[in-house]
């Protein structure tokens, strides 16, 4: 077990920045895929048909094909036509094509949950679609979708980890630097598991304090 | 041609690790009625564990990790393990939300007219729950289809392996890879598929699936 | 001049007569029910008169305009109609009081500080003030539909439609909403309002339209059209539905 306190002693600054790079990556594609989400939600509510099919499929899609190969394909793929994109670049655009599918699924379920006649009463007040989607829509489907939305931050978490196979620095890729140098395969690898786990720990505390915070009665989350 | 070879491995593996999970995470909603204090820790830490470490981790540790203590596990193995764990603590979660949305007192009715705790568990509880899992358990078998690619890492030559082949031998990245997307799609819809017409076979009116 | 008009109007929905041909006028101040069996039309003709429901054909004027041409303002001519659901329709998100302030400060423009003291001045009025601070889940369907009309009246809007708005209620919290709506009807408030409760509409109308099958067939007031009206379909319709006790 010494050897490999020392070892990670000594590897501690590649390992801070790969930590800081695996919580950057999170935290970017966290905002990005619920913007994004929110965005794809809403072109889902769209009244032309074709709006509504196509986002469906680009749902159905990135939500039916694993993220590796769209990763491989922007990062592999694209130079081919000339394209250089670093491997930040890649993991931010294919991670929030990604995430939006899956949160614009999370509120599209909520949304069918809703009381329509609500959306309705907003109609007879004389409010305009967009209005009603930002008052009356986004609030409740949000607070619905809470659980499913943090449950997909700590997915981000987790699938930060395939970034290193198109060699993005992040924590992963460094503990698999070590483990190839100093060859304790086992004691490192469990080290970065016990590691996520503890990542993982943070944002359920965080996410149990929010969804205290942000409930209401007659909103059961 | 090199990848449907590959996309054989990939349902390979896919059907295994789901069958894998599925056993795991059956287990584990049984365990969970037991209500017993040790076995009800060792869930939710399994639980906790397995729903928080990433699947690439958990692979490097059982293919590159376990070794090092002596024990040789080999790639098919290995990912069937890993994706198994995860699944199934992912499907136990499922499972047990849809034992609890069971009546209880079709629970107590079963218990009246006679039956023992196995036997309204067989026939009254696990055919109820097993139709309420159904939209949890396409999803779930989605992230694990989604989650083989990583085979290729402990050599499994899956789709993904030979496409990586195929990719550095012809310098075609896009349109392979964008094929192997298309087969992943195809294989995703296969599934949803299979289970929508499992799902309408055995539907039962009332008995809304989530 | 009438302020609401509707001439000769027609709904189909799938070539099949929601409404076929219904003529009725509604002048300011006036209290106006409509009633009938389920199914007579009567929920598609408010929706209608809103245009929350394009209507087939036949005209709507409202204050003088002919609203069932292209090119109206539809959003403002529906802050100028309030409306009552059976169900309530409350926003579950917001507490009482931003039920009622949301339309004033998003679609008034107020500022919010007046908007608060509409809202109260408005609660007063169905003594909800006490439950402001509650969210809809919070209150009883009396509850909720008193917040629901002061919903409607806070926007001062010309008309209020109510739709069946004590038909989701029992009997206790029926006569609460009645007490409400009553009020309105004694301050000369202008109502159109579908029903079948013969109980609210006798309180709160000065004449009452009868329909069956999408037609208007017959229109008095309350008295005379309860007890002895000639057409036996009429006569039938409201054997059923009053309480003779």
């Amino acid at each position: 077990m010494d050897a490999l306190i020392n070892d990670l002693i000594a590897f501690s600054p590649q390992i801070i920045a790969g930590l800081k790079n695996t919580l950057l990556l999170m935290v970017i594609m966290s905002v990005t895929g619920l913007f994004g989400g929110i965005a794809v939600f809403y072109l889902t509510l769209s009244r032309t048909n074709a709006v509504r099919t196509w986002t469906e499929r680009y749902i159905s899609f990135f939500i039916g094909t694993p993220l590796l190969v769209h990763l491989f394909l922007m990062y592999y793929g694209l130079p081919e036509f000339g394209i250089h994109l670093s491997a930040f670049t890649v993991c931010i655009i294919g991670f929030t094509l990604n995430v939006s599918a899956y949160n614009a699924r999370y509120l599209m379920t909520a949304y069918h949950g809703l009381d329509k006649m609500e959306l309705e009463a907003a109609q007879t007040q004389g409010f305009t679609h967009p209005e009603i989607f930002r008052l009356i829509i986004l609030p409740q489907v949000m607070r619905l979708s809470v659980p499913s939305l943090t449950n997909q931050v700590i997915q981000n978490l987790k699938d930060t980890s395939v970034a290193f196979l198109i060699q993005f620095p992040d924590f992963f890729a460094q503990m698999q630097e070590i483990a190839s140098t100093n060859f304790q395969f086992f004691k490192t690898y469990m080290t970065a598991g016990l590691v996520y786990l503890a990542l993982v720990s943070i944002i359920v505390i965080a996410a149990r304090r929010l969804e205290r915070h942000i409930s209401l009665p007659g909103f059961h989350i | 041609m090199a990848l449907a070879k590959g996309a054989g491995y990939t349902i390979l593996v896919t059907i295994a690790s789901i069958g894998a999970g599925l056993a795991i995470g059956l287990l584990m909603a049984v365990l969970s009625r037991l209500q017993w204090k040790p076995v009800a820790l060792f869930l939710a830490v399994y639980l906790y564990v397995f729903r928080s470490v990433p699947v690439l981790v958990l692979l490097f540790i059982v293919f590159f990790g376990l070794p090092g203590i002596g024990i040789r596990i080999p790639p098919f193995t290995s990912m069937v393990l890993s994706l198994g764990l995860v699944s199934g603590a992912y499907l136990a979660e499922i499972f047990r939300g849809a034992m609890s949305a069971v009546d209880q007192d079709e629970i107590l009715a079963a218990e009246a007219m006679g039956m023992n705790r196995i036997q309204s568990f067989l026939y009254i509880i696990l055919p109820q729950m097993f139709r309420m899992s159904i939209p949890g358990m396409i999803n779930e078998f989605t992230s694990v289809l989604k989650y083989t690619p990583f085979a290729y890492t402990v050599g499994i030559p899956e789709i993904m392996k030979e496409a990586m082949s195929l990719a550095a031998v012809t310098l075609r990245g896009v349109e392979i890879y964008l094929a192997v997307g298309i087969i992943y799609f195809v294989i995703y819809k296969l599934f949803v598929m299979f289970f929508m017409v499992l799902e309408k076979k055995f539907r039962i009116p009332g008995l809304a699936a989530g | 001049m009438a302020l609401l008009e509707v001439k000769n109007l027609v709904k189909k929905f799938d070539d099949k007569d929601i409404l076929k041909g219904i003529s009725l006028e509604l002048h300011e101040g006036q209290s106006k029910v409509v009633m009938g069996g389920s199914g007579c039309g009567k929920s598609t003709l408010l929706r209608c008169l809103n245009l929350l429901i394009q209507p087939t054909s036949g005209e709507i004027i409202f204050k003088g305009e002919n609203i069932t041409r292209p090119g109206v303002d539809v959003r403002k001519l529906r802050q100028d109609i309030g409306f009552v659901f059976q169900h309530f329709a409350l926003y579950r998100h917001l507490t009482v009081q931003d039920n009622i302030t949301l339309g004033l400060r998003k679609l008034k423009k107020m500022p919010a500080k007046a908007a608060v003291e509409k809202a109260l001045y408005e609660l007063e009025r169905v003594d909800m003030v006490e439950h402001r601070n509650k969210y809809p889940a919070q209150l009883s369907g009396g509850q909720k539909q008193r917040v629901a009309i002061v919903r409607a009246l806070a926007m001062d809007p010309a008309v209020i439609f109510l739709d069946e708005p004590t038909s989701a209620l029992d009997p206790q919290m029926t006569r609460e909403v009645v007490t409400v709506i009553n009020k309105l009807y004694l301050d000369n408030i202008t109502m159109l309002c579908v029903t079948h409760d013969a109980f609210l509409a006798k309180y709160i109308s000065d004449s009452i339209v009868f329909m069956d099958e999408g037609a208007v067939a017959a229109e008095d007031i309350a008295e005379r059209l309860f007890y002895d009206h000639p057409d036996p379909r009429v006569r039938q319709f409201f054997l059923s539905v009053i309480d003779h006790r």
